[in-house]
């Protein structure tokens, strides 16, 4: 075989190459400026755990991670379940309407977190006469994933055979009977994907929760609150932290897909009819 | 007959629950704009005086104008940066493809203010770039932090993964075959790239592009954290009216106007588009 040097296959490469090391040289460096003694300029790093020690010492930070998890969960436990009703309708139930229903469905998308923060607080504020509170945070967060919930959920539904309902009913299961012992076990994946997703976005979020939560901190707002007077070794602990944890949820996901203990999407019977 | 029930749940339940909590937010912001807000109180008259200010005050007009090319070039930039990227995790990512997306995702999950921490550790007076710099025995930048390069820096590098994913996803979808049927009948690489690949895969691009588009158009953290002085972009400052000045009425006009603004482009991206010539099938399969 004739060996030639691809001058476009290189370029492609090397793009990808230099976009992962932009993304992922500022992670690396306050990764290891949180664990040095010498966090300015950690290279070669004086190992230490000092700045982590402060970083969890603080009370600020663990109220504020207490509420960042509550948030988080409730958001993606409302947005999933919401999101998997609104996949299944748009997929059974919408008919010729489906493009007007989706339409609605993925509007969220396309506003801008700062405007639905700040509409749902004059909402409430104004309208309802609330004060900042945590479920009002926890409803506008879930606006908010329920479209990329609905969009990961629906990648898995894309595939499934509703044929397989159809036949547990026509043997004579009632349909919740059908959802919980024939749909769920198909396709819990997708929640789990879509729900692991959603509660990284809602404990993340700052500019929804800020305007719901009046003086609640959350992990992201007591970060932005710590960032306005300059950046603190702290603050690199922190994100750092973060970083870790959501990097294991996902390296968990890819294990679980690879080693083929989750199989997204059931389809043994469309495989077959390909060939 | 038997009364449909589940239609309604399965679609009635989130389209109230959408109605409810997304629609009617940004009616009540609608509704607020045309209100006043004087020595923070909220008197309800009709007057279009906050879209007159809006309109007249050479201040936020600058503002607006800075946030759209802001966001053009940005989008442009993430477009352009994430069609390679995409096309060679496609092309030659082979088993690791899941991976290599997977790893995008990473940073685009950590939150905007924690990414911006990391931001100030590369690009800040006393990050990395410097650092490197001063060991060197170079002087430290200083024109890189606190400018609207910085800004746009910052901005790519929160929006780029979101870019890079939605390409990915559209290309993952489309039947690579069908570049060897354009090669085979004499097509170059290039021909059967712009009239193969870019067309059927235009949909998806214009999604990215607008997904990054409408985030940065409102941007409030990268301007504040990372632009300096001449760097304040729209979402920063309908923010300030929320927080500092507390008028809540200007801060709802502003707020619709970027509302308006990104309507007309999804609007427009949609009206660009034919949808069965990118290969859309449709929702579901019925």
């Amino acid at each position: 075989m004739r060996i030639k040097i691809k001058p476009g296959k290189f370029a492609l490469l090397a793009t990808v190459a230099l976009s992962y090391l932009f993304l992922y040289l500022p992670v690396v460096h306050i990764g290891l400026a949180s664990f040095a003694r010498n966090s300015n300029f950690p290279y070669p790093p004086k190992w230490s755990l000092d700045i982590m020690a402060r970083l969890f010492s603080n009370s600020l930070y663990q109220t504020a991670l207490g509420n960042s998890l509550i948030i988080g969960i409730f958001a993606a436990l409302l947005s999933t379940a919401l999101a998997g009703l609104a996949t299944i309708g748009l997929m059974r139930h919408a008919g010729r309407r489906a493009p007007l229903y989706l339409a609605l469905f993925i509007a969220p998308l396309f506003v801008a977190e700062v405007l639905l923060g700040i509409s749902s607080l004059i909402f409430n504020g104004l309208f309802l006469g609330l004060q900042g509170n945590m479920v009002s945070a926890i409803l506008a967060n879930t606006v908010h994933c329920f479209s990329y919930a609905l969009l990961i959920i629906a990648t898995q539904l894309y595939r499934y055979d509703w044929r397989l309902d159809d036949a547990a009913m026509v043997f004579g299961a009632s349909p919740a009977r059908t959802f919980f012992e024939v749909t769920l076990p198909l396709i819990w994946p997708g929640l789990l994907g879509a729900f692991i997703v959603t509660f990284i976005m809602a404990f993340n979020n700052l500019e929804i929760s800020f305007y719901l939560l009046g003086a609640t901190p959350t992990l992201p707002s007591a970060a932005w609150g710590a960032l306005r007077y300059g950046v603190k070794p702290e603050l690199y602990a922190l994100a750092t932290c973060v970083n870790l944890i959501v990097f294991v949820l996902l390296a968990v996901m890819f294990v679980l897909m690879r080693t083929g203990l989750v199989t997204f999407g059931h389809r043994p019977e469309r495989e077959r009819s390909a060939v | 007959m038997k009364p449909r029930v589940a239609p309604a749940i399965f679609l009635g339940i989130p389209t109230v629950f959408l109605v409810g909590l997304f629609v009617l937010p940004l009616l009540s912001m609608l509704v607020l704009s045309v209100w006043r807000t004087e020595n923070y109180h909220i008197i309800r008259d009709f007057s279009f005086h906050n879209y007159e200010v809006l309109a007249t005050e050479g201040a936020y007009m600058t503002f607006l104008l800075r946030s759209l090319v802001m966001a053009s070039a940005v989008s442009l930039i993430c477009t352009l940066l994430a069609w390679p990227i995409a096309y060679g995790i496609t092309l030659y990512g082979g088993r690791y493809k899941l991976l290599f997306s997977l790893a995008f995702a990473v940073p685009f999950l950590t939150g905007e203010v924690l990414r911006i921490i990391a931001l100030q550790g590369l690009l800040g007076p006393l990050g990395l770039l410097n650092g490197v710099l001063l060991s060197l025995g170079a002087a430290p930048l200083r024109v890189i932090m606190y400018t609207n390069v910085a800004s746009a820096i910052g901005l790519v590098y929160l929006y780029l993964p979101i870019v890079v994913t939605v390409i990915y996803l559209s290309l993952l979808n489309f039947d690579q075959r069908l570049i060897d049927a354009a090669t085979i009948f004499g097509a170059s690489p290039a021909r059967a790239f712009f009239e193969v690949t870019w067309p059927l895969n235009l949909f998806g691009t214009l999604i990215g592009f607008a997904l990054c588009f409408i985030p940065c158009l409102s941007a409030t953290l990268a301007p504040r954290f990372l632009g300096g002085p001449n760097g304040t972009l729209y979402g920063m400052a309908m923010a300030q009216q929320f927080g500092e000045s507390g008028t809540w009425a200007l801060g709802a006009a502003m707020g619709v106007v970027l509302f308006a603004v990104s309507v007309l482009l999804v609007v427009g991206v949609a009206r660009l588009i034919d949808l069965r010539r990118t290969g859309f099938t449709g929702f579901g399969r019925g």
